[in-house]
Parts: C-alpha cells; sequence; structure tokens
C-alpha cells in the first residue's frame, strides 16, 4: 500500500500491486488524476475499469481519456456505478459485486489483456457511512485476493471535502493522506477474524479506530481477536471506545478479544471490562 | 447508665464512616463486639477485614460466632497501594449494593503503619464524598500502639464520626475531603527557575514533548509518565484550546505540571475517585495511580496539576 499526497501531479509510473488513496478537490482534479492513469493502462494493454456514483459523471471524468469511446464499446473501459446497487448492511451486495468482477477480470485475461486497472472515486461511499464503508472494504478485500494471481493496479480517489468523520474510520485501514491532513497515528490491518492495531490510539482517532473495527469484523457470530502487540499507545478514550466496539459487536454475536497488550496500554484497557486473554499481566 | 447505641440512629441508607482510635484490647472489643452483635440482630451482613490481633481479639469474643460474619478477613494482604486497593474494594462495594440493602464492616487499614501507606487517609476523605450514597457502616479500626503518631490526625480530619462513649458522635476535627486534599498534598511551590516550559495544542505533540523531557534515569518509568501526562492534557484541552506543559526535576523527584486558563476543575477529588465501571471520566483516577503523588490548584483562572514520579514505580 502507498500513499500519495494530493500536491503530487500525476498518478503515473504505477505498476500491477500498487493500490493508491488520493485526494482530490473538484471534478476537474479528478479528471486530471483519472486520465492519465487509465491512459496509462490503455498503454500497457490493461483491462481497464473505472467505479463511481453515477454514470455521467464517470462519462464526464474520462472526457479527455484518448480513444474514450472505442475503449467502451470494445469493453476495455467498464464503467461500473456504486450509486444505487447498494443494500442498507452492503454484505450481500458487496459479494455480488466482488463475483461479477473476479469473472470479469479472467474473461479479461483471457481475452489478452495484460492485467486489471481499478479507478474508483469512493467520495460516495465515504459519505454513505457504514454501509458504504463496508462495501469499499469488500473491494478492497477482492483486490487483496486478487493481486497474487492478476496483475492489479488500483487507484482509489475521495474528495478533500468528505471531513475527518467520514474519512477517518476509512484512513486507519487504508493510510491517506491529503495536504493540511497529517496520517492517521493508527493503523488497523488484518483480515477475517484477526486484526492487529499499530501505532497510537488516542481520543483524535478513538472513535475512528472502532467504527473500523466494527466496519470489518463482519457478520459471522464467532470470535475476532485484535492483537495490540504492536500498539505503542493507548489512552482511555482508545479503551473506552474498543469497549464500545466490543459491546457493539456483542450485539451481533462476536466477541472481541483484545490481545498482547504491553502494559501501559493493559492499565487504560484494565479501567473497562474487557477480554484480556492473551496480554500481559499487570 | 446510658445505653450503649454502637450506630447511634444510622438508619442503614447512607454511608456511617467512623474513625475509630484505641490503645488497649479492652477498647476495641467493647467497641466492636457489640457492634458487630447489633449487625446480627439486624440481620444485615456484617464483615471484617482486620490485622492479626484484631482477628485473634474478635474471634475470642465472639466464639462460635464467629461464624456468622460474612466476611472475616486478613487486612495485611489487602495492600496493592492507594489506587490498587480502593479499586479492589470498590469491586466488593459494589457487589454487595447489587445484593444487599443494607450492611456494615468494620476495617483496620494496618497498611497505613507503612510509609507508602500514609496516602490511604486522602482515599478515607475522599470516600465520605464518592460512597455516600452506599448503605453501609464503615467502622474504621486504629490500633495507636501500632500507628506511627502522625498519622492519628488524619484519622481524625478523614472520618466525620468519632466514638463518643455510648454512641457515635461528630468529629471535631472533621474537613471537609475537598480541603483535606488540599492541605496534605505536596505544597504548591512556585516553579524552579530551570523548569522547561513549552505550550500544547495538541495531544500527540504533548505526548512527544513529555517523552523528551523524561530523564535518563527515569527512563523505566516512561510508560507511566507518557500515559498520566497525555489524560491531563487531554483533558486540559477539552476545555481550552492550550495547555502548558512544565517539567522539572526536584532533587529525587521528576515534576510533570500541565495547566491550563478553562474553567476550574469541577472536582477536586477526581484522581481519587475510582471511576464507576459503566460509564463517567477515568482519566483522571488513572493519571493519579500511575504517579507518586499529585497536587491540584484549581480556580476561575485555570487549573494546574502536578504530578511527582519518583526512581522507581
Amino acid at each position: 500500500m502507498v500513499t500519495v499526497p494530493q500536491d503530487l501531479d500525476a498518478v503515473t509510473g504505477l505498476r500491477p500491486g500498487d493500490h493508491l488513496w488520493r485526494s482530490f478537490a473538484g471534478d476537474t482534479d479528478l479528471a486530471a488524476a483519472i486520465v492519465p492513469f487509465l491512459d496509462e493502462g490503455r498503454r500497457r494493454d490493461e483491462q481497464l475499469l473505472l467505479v463511481g456514483c453515477s454514470r455521467p459523471a464517470l462519462l464526464a471524468a474520462v472526457s479527455g481519456l484518448p480513444h474514450r469511446d472505442a475503449l467502451l464499446a470494445v469493453g476495455r473501459l467498464v464503467l461500473q456505478t456504486t450509486g444505487d446497487a447498494c443494500s442498507p448492511d452492503g454484505g450481500p451486495v458487496a459479494t455480488d459485486l466482488v463475483q461479477r468482477h473476479r469473472g470479469a477480470t479472467q474473461a479479461a485475461l483471457d481475452a489478452g489483456r495484460t492485467g486489471l486497472r481499478v479507478a474508483v472515486d469512493v467520495t460516495g461511499l465515504l459519505r454513505r457511512g457504514r454501509s458504504g464503508r463496508r462495501l469499499l472494504h469488500a473491494c478492497g478485500q477482492f483486490a487483496d485476493e486478487t493481486v497474487g494471481a492478476v496483475p492489479v493496479t488500483v487507484l482509489c480517489l475521495y474528495d478533500a471535502s468528505v471531513g475527518p468523520e467520514a474519512l477517518g474510520p476509512v484512513a486507519v485501514l487504508h493510510p491517506v493522506q491529503h495536504p493540511g491532513d497529517r496520517p492517521p497515528l493508527a493503523r488497523l490491518s488484518g483480515r477475517g477474524p484477526v486484526w492487529s492495531l499499530h501505532g497510537e490510539v488516542d481520543l483524535t482517532e478513538a472513535v475512528y479506530v472502532a467504527t473500523a473495527l466494527v466496519d470489518v469484523a463482519g457478520d459471522a457470530p464467532g470470535e475476532v481477536v485484535v492483537d495490540l502487540s504492536g500498539l505503542a499507545f493507548l489512552d482511555v478514550a482508545g479503551a473506552r471506545a474498543l469497549h464500545s466496539a466490543a459491546g457493539e459487536l456483542a450485539g451481533r454475536g462476536i466477541a472481541l478479544r483484545l490481545a498482547g497488550a504491553h502494559r501501559s496500554v493493559r492499565r487504560c484497557l484494565d479501567l473497562f471490562d474487557l477480554d484480556l486473554s492473551g496480554s500481559e499481566q499487570r | 447508665m446510658t445505653r450503649m447505641r454502637p450506630t447511634g440512629d444510622w438508619d442503614g441508607t447512607r454511608l456511617a464512616h467512623e474513625g475509630f482510635v484505641f490503645s488497649a484490647d479492652v477498647q476495641l472489643v467493647e467497641r466492636v463486639v457489640p457492634f458487630v452483635l447489633e449487625g446480627f440482630r439486624r440481620e444485615e451482613p456484617v464483615l471484617v477485614v482486620a490485622g492479626e490481633r484484631v482477628r485473634r481479639l474478635l474471634a475470642e469474643h465472639l466464639g462460635t460466632d464467629l461464624g456468622r460474619l460474612a466476611v472475616f478477613a486478613a487486612a495485611e494482604t489487602w495492600w496493592r497501594g492507594g489506587h490498587g486497593t480502593l479499586q479492589a474494594y470498590d469491586r466488593d462495594l459494589r457487589t454487595l449494593r447489587a445484593t444487599t440493602p443494607t450492611w456494615r464492616l468494620a476495617a483496620e487499614p494496618t497498611w497505613l503503619a507503612r510509609e507508602d501507606g500514609r496516602v490511604w487517609s486522602r482515599f478515607e476523605a475522599v470516600a465520605n464524598r464518592c460512597y455516600d450514597a452506599m448503605p453501609y457502616y464503615s467502622l474504621c479500626l486504629h490500633d495507636a500502639r501500632r500507628l506511627p503518631a502522625e498519622v492519628l490526625p488524619a484519622v481524625d480530619r478523614s472520618h466525620p464520626l468519632t466514638w463518643g462513649g455510648a454512641a457515635p458522635a461528630p468529629g471535631p476535627a472533621y474537613e471537609d475531603p475537598a480541603g483535606f486534599l488540599r492541605a496534605v498534598q505536596p505544597a504548591w511551590t512556585a516553579r524552579p527557575a530551570h523548569a522547561v516550559v513549552g505550550t500544547v495544542t495538541a495531544p500527540v505533540q504533548g505526548r512527544r514533548a513529555i517523552s523528551a523531557a523524561v530523564p535518563s534515569d527515569r527512563r523505566a518509568r516512561l510508560g507511566d509518565v507518557v500515559l498520566a501526562t497525555h489524560e491531563l492534557l487531554a483533558n486540559a484541552l477539552r476545555v481550552a484550546a492550550f495547555a502548558e506543559l512544565a517539567t522539572w526535576t526536584d532533587g529525587d523527584t521528576f515534576v510533570v505540571e500541565v495547566s491550563d486558563g478553562g474553567p476550574g476543575l469541577p472536582d477536586e477529588t477526581l484522581g481519587y475517585v475510582p471511576p464507576d465501571p459503566e460509564r463517567g471520566p477515568r482519566g483522571m483516577w488513572l493519571a493519579w495511580s500511575l504517579a507518586d503523588d499529585a497536587a491540584v490548584r484549581s480556580g476561575p483562572a485555570g487549573t494546574a496539576v502536578r504530578l511527582h514520579f519518583g526512581p522507581q514505580p
């Protein structure tokens, strides 16, 4: 995962396996990011996929792409909208979306394409709250799974005006940045029932981390483990947020276990009723 | 002859907190045995946590009634530092409250004899406020023959009731908890000239600053110092746009001061109040428990808190 600050002009020179997040300011800026990215893929003979809220907006964004209409006509460029395709919980639709793209990717490779290049305007998903974020995470998971078998290059774009409340729960999973902002202090990573938390969780990001954890923990009842051995700092607000995430997950039949906490992280967790089996004793 | 009333007109609905000081075995027996028997008569759970000598005296005088005590425990193993001891005690109190309408406790805080146990009188003082609604009678036993003489005035100042001979009576030396804390916390001296002072606007900036300020001989406590300071800064930055962070060394002690110009601390006793398991603030409790000592100065012009860290955790 690479992050690109907005003031980097063009997002070219990317290679399969790269997954970038970049902010934009307005439609012109969006087009300025997408066109060189997709055009590079066209020259590399890759299958191109552009995902965003509405088809007219996507068409407008690629109006400057050389051979746009020809690419669309032969299916080399596919436009996919997320705008109206989501159920409130994001779950089944995400699975469906992933399945469809898995099939489409294989078909493109069979037709002689060298790889898949995806540009996603995630602004609408970020603004939609939990269902949007869960769809986003499912797609991220698809990209991660696919990258081993298929050469995939991904560019995620978000409007800088979405604000910290919408961006925070995604930023702790994908370290994004744009001018005037700083990278998140906390980082949540993992897959399925095992996650780990790195960096520092304090009152400024506590709620984002808890929200992200509830987003990614899935729906299947069982245990979700978060490894805290790489967490350098946790404050009372962070422990409180983890406690509230545990409560929310318990409502879905998911038990949250926090493992590997160091002594001073544990001092905060001990103030709350949390499952700490697998963490250091005081 | 006046009839003895071991709990006076206590009606069992709120906390009654008595500091009883004795200097002869017979005084102890004449105070505690009637207290226990009255509890049995009223069918209240009676708990006793005491040192070895007090337990032996009670065992002799209660005979087979000893088995009717709900708890009969040794105080010697209870001390885990002020915050650790109160937190364990707090859990027991909440469990009792969930199951028992009213109860009585005779407790001997033997750790007041320890150098590091004297801080307990601050928790005794704050209990008058934070446990006010707990429906129990706490009879605190102090053996003047075993405790250092300088501890006894703090007993009188931190317990609203004393033994009047036939019934509990208001203690003339009792002080308001916040006033008592102000009087016994480390003296608020002027910051020394060599103090390092900076302005903090974001918690992460404060953490970097305090990490850099911890002296090399105190690095083993770095985690404690950073976490405690962070909680003070987080609290200050909730009410003020910036906070001031000052650090200095005073002899063997590393001192951290966090001050802000926001409205004064609503409750100066917060660092000694065990957090409610369900809700409410915990940061001050945690910061105080990580430090070896703490002092607060709060007023309309703002709040300043000092934490002291000795060489050893």
